[in-house]
């Protein structure tokens, strides 16, 4: 999905508290690796201290309770809906929670599991299947396409400091805006070497920054995992990695993180722009 | 009569259960898988060998460093790229990292409060604020080791064919290493907890399979050994061992001569037990076991056997580091050749096997990911079939709850199942 381009906080309308007062929160995983889940409870401490100030209604990682299936003020799901249920389990989320927030790349840009679309169906699935009866191969979708997401912890995985730092605006029911920032910002920050001078073809300068510059500080390049900037210079990146890797490579390259979507969305965008201008 | 469970919560991935009964016999028991698929080895076809570890690793957000670690050693075979013995060194240190997290969050926060008949994790650390404590402080402990050495504890970044991207700071591995005397105190205290919790009787012979090291508790390399007197290279796996594709499974199961197997912290101590460090082993014995055990809910207590282990182990391996000149992990040019390499990592749900083929000019060819819960479904289900019968006379909740303890000792991760 793209990441909007209007920084503009929205307030949701205010919701019946739970009984107990405290706001009633679900983290559901959809086909993953659950990942961004592990990064909720890697933060130890500070993630209990959480848990305390909300009422958490499905998380099923650490309970094995029923789920009373009443309203929920904030739901986070993770993963792709691969699944018939995993579909359902995702319409019934919407339908029950305020707000409904996109947990990790997955879930908010396809992923990893949205490399099978780019390769050939059928010859994919019987390198892996030989006996496809039964098995079910749909094409992976983004949450956006089957309900309407109203935040993005982007990543792969999340960040947990910026999953903290969003939580509490989140559960008073406002939708916080990530700031337009390249992923170069906090890499200069680290005191990192520009990968780009050393010819190593790095998505930072396009791609919305938050993460800490993770990668780059470990000499790996970006490969967007959090998506776009609203405003990057998508053309002028592309014009710059030229010179260090070949066509094949780039698509290659932003298959991984289901950027290639996003890009060809933005191209098209931009060239319209043209045209009407 | 139908046992039916919809979904288990608190393991990795998502699974039902489902056995039919009749007049008291088990006509069948089954995991009931609703993991979408994922076809990863299929898309890593066509693809440059440098993308593969990243990918793969996404197979299993708990377990990340093991697909990890083994990946890139299937392409350093495929490839005939040698490494320094500073980087085995590293990447065992990194496997013993995700082992101290992962036993630890399963011990604690996924199984434990099945054996106090409690279901939610919030109450148990209610009840047991200074246990809890003393997991998560280990499992920070694991993960800090992952992230200094790693650069990140979900999906590391720096370990890759050849080498690591950067070597590790060195205070921050001395601090580390101070540490770890608090931190084996620490497990040493939460292996008395365990070892005073009620564990259910029960036992069927099975065969133990897991890697073997001269003179060292096998982790990141090693032959294939059971304890049915099998001893092979790791290359010869795959023609020992058969990987089964059934209609409507997603999950491809394995087994030797035709029946199932186990892997795992349980297997590992029953066969690798005299090569353990010092404290794990006397923790080992004071368990009063008899070898071999057969209990798999005795796989907790192995997987805190483990724990204790891998504490001992890394501390070891970091003191040995510091003595050595750390920017030799870092990775040396070498050649892109076409290849076919194989590779096994003992993962803390047991052995993690990869084969890869490679092209002169390094694209994937062909890939085949053999995970732990794949090998050890066929046997988790043959151990519930002779579990139900003990267990008919409890009510429905009763029984339930049983199954669910069950299966959730052996670890299973759903996600690395059907990738």
């Amino acid at each position: 999905m793209v990441i909007k381009n209007k920084p503009e906080t929205k307030k949701l309308k205010v919701v019946k508290k739970a009984a107990s007062g405290k706001q009633r929160v679900a983290i559901i995983s959809l086909t993953s690796c659950e990942g961004c889940q592990f990064v909720l409870l890697d933060l130890g401490a500070r993630f209990l201290a959480l848990t305390e100030l909300i009422e958490l209604v499905d998380f099923r990682l650490i309970e094995d309770m029923e789920d009373d299936g009443g309203m929920l003020d904030l739901v986070l799901v993770e993963g792709n809906p691969v699944t018939k249920e995993n579909e359902k389990t995702l319409l019934e989320a919407r339908k029950r929670a305020k707000v409904l927030v996109a947990l990790g790349n997955c879930a908010a840009m396809g992923g990893i599991p949205e490399m099978k679309n780019y390769h050939e169906g059928v010859s994919t699935i019987k390198h892996v299947y030989k006996y496809l009866q039964g098995i079910n191969n749909p094409a992976i979708r983004e949450l956006d396409n089957f309900v309407k997401v109203d935040f993005v912890f982007p990543g792969c995985p999340i960040n947990g400091e910026e999953f903290l730092a969003y939580i509490p605006e989140l559960l008073k029911g406002n939708i916080p805006v990530i700031p337009d920032r390249p992923v170069c910002v906090e890499c200069r920050k680290a005191g990192n070497r520009c990968l780009l001078l050393d010819k190593t073809p790095c998505f930072g300068p396009m791609i919305l920054g938050g993460c800490g510059a993770v990668c780059p500080s470990s000499r790996s390049q970006c490969q967007g995992c959090r998506g776009l900037r609203p405003t990057g210079n998508v053309k002028a990146m592309r014009t710059m990695l030229k010179t260090m890797m070949s066509d094949e490579q780039f698509q290659n390259m932003t298959e991984i993180f289901g950027l290639r979507d996003d890009l060809e969305e933005r191209e098209r965008k931009d060239r319209s722009l043209r045209i009407t201008n | 009569m139908n046992i039916k469970i919809n979904h288990i919560a608190k393991m990795e991935g998502h699974t039902g259960f489902m056995a039919s009964v009749l007049n008291g016999d088990v006509k069948s028991a089954k995991l009931e898988v609703q993991e979408g698929i994922r076809l990863i080895e299929g898309v890593l076809i066509g693809r440059e060998y440098k993308d593969m570890s990243l990918i793969a690793q996404r197979i299993c957000g708990i377990c990340p460093v093991v697909h990890n670690l083994t990946s890139i050693k299937a392409l350093e075979n495929a490839m005939g790229v040698t490494v320094t013995s500073e980087t085995k060194k590293l990447r065992a240190l990194l496997e013993y990292a995700q082992f101290i997290h992962s036993h630890a969050l399963h011990l604690f926060f996924l199984s434990l409060a099945d054996f106090l008949d409690m279901d939610n994790d919030i109450e148990l650390i209610n009840k047991y604020p200074e246990e809890a404590k003393k997991a998560i402080r280990i499992r920070e402990y694991g993960m800090e080791i992952v992230k200094v050495v790693g650069g990140r504890v979900v999906h590391p970044l720096t370990n890759e064919v050849g080498g690591f991207k950067k070597a590790p700071d060195r205070e921050a591995l001395k601090k580390l290493v101070q540490d770890s005397d608090e931190i084996l105190k620490i497990a040493l205290e939460l292996g008395e907890v365990f070892r005073g919790i009620k564990i259910p009787d029960f036992s069927r012979e099975t065969e133990y399979v897991c890697l073997d090291k001269k003179g060292e508790y096998a982790i990141y390399d090693g032959d294939v050994i059971s304890n049915k007197g099998l001893k092979i290279p790791v290359e010869k796996f795959e023609a020992n061992f058969k990987e089964l594709q059934k209609q409507n499974e997603v999950i491809k199961r394995v087994e030797h001569d035709g029946k199932s197997y186990m892997i795992g912290a349980i297997a590992r101590v029953n066969n690798n037990r005299a090569k353990l460090r010092e404290k794990a082993a006397e923790y080992l014995r004071s368990l009063g076991w008899s070898f071999p055990d057969y209990n798999p809910f005795h796989n907790i207590l192995a997987q805190m056997v483990e724990v204790i282990h891998s504490v001992e182990e890394s501390r070891r391996i970091m003191l040995e580091l510091l003595n050595s000149n750390l920017d030799e992990v870092v990775t040396k040019e070498y050649a892109i050749r076409e290849g076919v390499g194989v590779a096994a990592v003992e993962a803390p749900r047991g052995t993690l096997y990869y084969h890869v083929e490679v092209d002169a000019k390094g694209y994937i060819k062909n890939v085949n990911i053999i995970t732990p819960t794949a090998q050890f479904l066929s046997n988790l289900e043959d151990d519930i079939a002779v579990y139900i019968p003990q267990i008919l006379k409890l009510s429905d909740k009763e029984k339930e709850k049983k199954l669910r303890a069950f299966i959730r000792a052996y670890d299973p991760c759903i996600s690395c199942a059907v990738h």
